[in-house]
């Protein structure tokens, strides 16, 4: 039948009304796409964060957050504070600790490109984080003196390939030292890939700290006991930052099921109360036009064509409602986050990612010490999958709350509904 | 012209009583009525007597009380919802007092309805549309709304819709009332026209002159009776 072309002109002809009755759902497809879009920005930042900090429960480093040691040099980034090797025998003393993987990151420049290395020890790294994820070539070995695993993106950065050797400084004293490439790994994140490993030694002799190191990454005999064995060794070690990623990381995933709740039932309350405008628009609609239902009844429209009618409209104010809704979503999404800063404060990496949990003037192990700290705010992800969900959503309400009056409409006597004035 | 004896409509003891409260109020009184295939049929009666209660029943459009109705033999009075619905499609068409168009669609859209609902394609039913509009003289008028065209044309337009589907009666309920005379006696030539050319029948209720003029038999109604042929 003409159901589409009627159903528009019926909308058309009420503009006023049918605007009105769309916003109410474009409020709470609004708000479900905030949510949505807060969700995964911050989903694909919580999975960043866990992969950053690898799988060590507790990472340990200096409470003394910097220390200049650039000397005269003109203002070099400043380096992180260091902690004698020897901790880490006392750290292993320390019950519930499983395994402990000592590690030296400082910025250091590669082939004239700083960015973040880090000198481990790769048996216990691998224990303690379960490793990276080696695209190409190998991991470094207790034989690596001399080797280097580069990131995917620096890799492709400074247009290297593996085997080739690369000029690594450390940027404090100035002497270089080549490494050959012998592995390169991916984890997805841009800014994660530029970075390098070496081993250890390599790191200190560098660096010219030979015996010392920034961080301890500490892996618990279970997950369950990680805070407990963190208090222990604030307790018992005096001077030194304990942090537990995998606590900050399941607490940024109650925030977010905290934040996923309340935006959830802002949304269903606003698309509830959306639904019943769509109800009310549409059971006037059919009041108005019971004429109209009794002509098509009477020259042989069925019950179900007059349903399609009406519910064609119905979903026509909820496609209208969801692709506003979309839109006015897409605009608040971005500028919520401006509104609640607290909230959403965090600190930046020097490649324009966001972490969301650290602070400034922490220092992350696995993003080097040596990041350029400033607050910035978690961007939604407004991806196709939440467009079309949204969008979706707003179909369903608008079907759904049209199904009530489509019905009535549908199941009108024809000649009571022609003799309706 | 020889006119067709084959019954096309009979009503047996039709009887319709409306409730009001407690009220019972017999609409039709064991109305039976015979329509001949090709008669334009006129039913007259003071208003209240039971003509568009009449109609209505023949139409399908509501059930009896009592009675039967039947149409080329078959009782519609047992049919199903959409049976009947089906009913109203193809084999009635519609034409009332004030026109019932669709007021979002063009002329040519509202004669283009029924032959939708009937599931005829895009191209047919423009086609069809347009020759129906051809035939009641508004072609020229097909892109116009209804509010946009006189009674006269309104009436016609109606015409073809109840046309649409070749159905074999055409009821109408006062399709003059609201129409000057020169619109009610071109309405009427067209109707003649219509029922020489193609042979359908017409049930007419009036009070019309220029109506009764054209019909073949005319009844008259009163308290829910048909009380002369
Ligand atoms: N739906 C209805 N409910 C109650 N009474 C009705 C209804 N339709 C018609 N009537 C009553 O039935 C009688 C016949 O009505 P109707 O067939 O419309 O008469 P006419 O068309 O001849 O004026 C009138 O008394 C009218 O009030
Ligand atoms: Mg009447």
């Amino acid at each position: 039948m003409f159901t589409w072309s009627l159903a528009i002109r019926n909308l058309r002809r009420r503009k006023l009304r049918t605007a009105l009755t769309a916003s109410g759902i474009v409020v709470g497809i609004s708000m479900m796409l905030i949510l949505l879009s807060l969700v995964s920005g911050m989903e694909t930042q919580v999975r960043s964060m866990v992969r950053a900090l690898g799988g060590a429960d507790i990472t340990v480093s200096n409470s003394t957050s910097f220390r200049d040691r650039a000397g005269g040099f003109f203002g070099f980034l400043p380096s992180p504070s260091t902690l004698d090797a020897s901790i880490v025998n006392v750290l292993s003393g320390i019950p519930g600790v499983y395994a402990l993987s000592p590690q030296y990151s400082f910025s250091g420049s590669i082939n004239g490109r700083r960015v973040t290395i880090y000198g481990i020890e790769p048996a216990s790294y691998e224990i303690v984080t379960g490793g990276l994820n080696i695209i190409e070539g190998r991991f470094l070995t207790e034989n690596s003196a001399g080797e280097i695993v580069i990131g995917k993106a620096l890799m492709e950065f400074l247009d290297l390939t593996l085997g080739q050797t690369v000029s690594l400084s450390s940027g404090q004293i100035g002497a270089e030292r080549t490494f050959k490439v012998i592995g390169v790994f991916e984890t997805g994140m841009v800014f994660q890939e530029y970075a390098a490993y070496i081993a250890l030694a390599d790191a200190q002799e560098i660096t010219g700290e030979s015996g010392r190191i920034t961080h301890v990454l500490i892996k618990c005999e279970d997950p369950s006991i990680v805070s407990e064995v963190s208090s222990l060794i604030s307790s018992a070690v005096p001077g030194v930052r304990v942090a537990t990623p995998t606590i900050m990381v399941q607490q940024a995933t109650n925030m977010l099921n905290t934040l996923t709740m309340f935006f959830a039932t802002i949304g269903l309350v606003a698309l509830f109360a959306g639904s019943f405008g769509v109800v009310n628009t549409m059971m006037m609609a059919v009041t108005e036009r019971t004429r109209e239902i009794g002509v098509l009844k009477a020259i042989g429209a069925k019950s179900h064509d007059i349903m399609k009618l009406f519910l064609t409209e119905a979903l026509l104010i909820g496609l209208i409602g969801g692709g506003v809704g979309v839109l006015a979503g897409s605009i608040l999404a971005h500028v919520f986050p401006m509104l609640v800063p607290g909230m959403f404060a965090t600190g930046i990496s020097p490649f324009g990612m966001r972490n969301p949990f650290s602070r400034p003037g922490t220092t992350n192990p696995m993003l080097g010490g040596t990041t350029t700290q400033t607050f910035r705010l978690v961007l939604p992800a407004i991806t196709p999958m939440n467009v079309a969900i949204c969008f979706s959503l707003g179909a369903l309400v608008g079907i759904l709350a049209g199904l009530y009056p489509a019905w009535r409409a549908s199941r009108m006597k024809p000649v009571e509904a022609l003799r309706h004035v | 012209m020889s006119k067709t004896t084959k019954t096309i409509v009979r009503t047996l003891n039709l009887s319709k009583i409306y409730r009001r409260g407690k009220v019972n109020i017999q609409a039709l009184n064991n109305v039976n009525l015979q329509v001949s295939s090709g008669e334009i049929v006129g039913i007259m009666g003071p208003s209240g007597s039971g003509k568009t209660t009449l109609l209505n029943l023949i139409g399908g459009l509501d059930r009896p009380t009592s009675g039967k109705v039947f149409v080329d033999g078959v009782d519609i009075t047992t049919l199903g919802e959409s049976e009947l619905a089906d009913y109203r499609l193809r084999k009635v068409g519609f034409v009332f007092q004030f026109y019932n168009l669709i007021p979002t669609l063009t002329a040519l859209e509202n004669v283009e309805v029924p032959l939708a609902l009937a599931g005829v394609s895009k191209n047919e039913r423009r086609e069809r549309a347009l020759s129906l509009l051809r035939m009641v003289g508004l072609e020229a008028r097909a892109d116009h709304k209804p509010d946009e065209l006189s009674g006269g044309e309104q009436q016609r337009v109606a015409i073809a819709r109840a046309l649409a589907n070749n159905p074999s009666i055409v009821l109408a309920d006062e399709p003059t009332g609201d129409l000057d005379s020169k619109s009610a006696t071109a309405l009427m030539n067209l109707i003649k026209e219509l029922n020489r050319k193609n042979g359908q029948t017409f049930i007419i209720v009036t009070h019309d002159p220029i109506v009764t003029q054209a019909c073949t038999t005319i009844y008259t109604m009163r308290d829910g009776r048909i009380e002369s042929a």
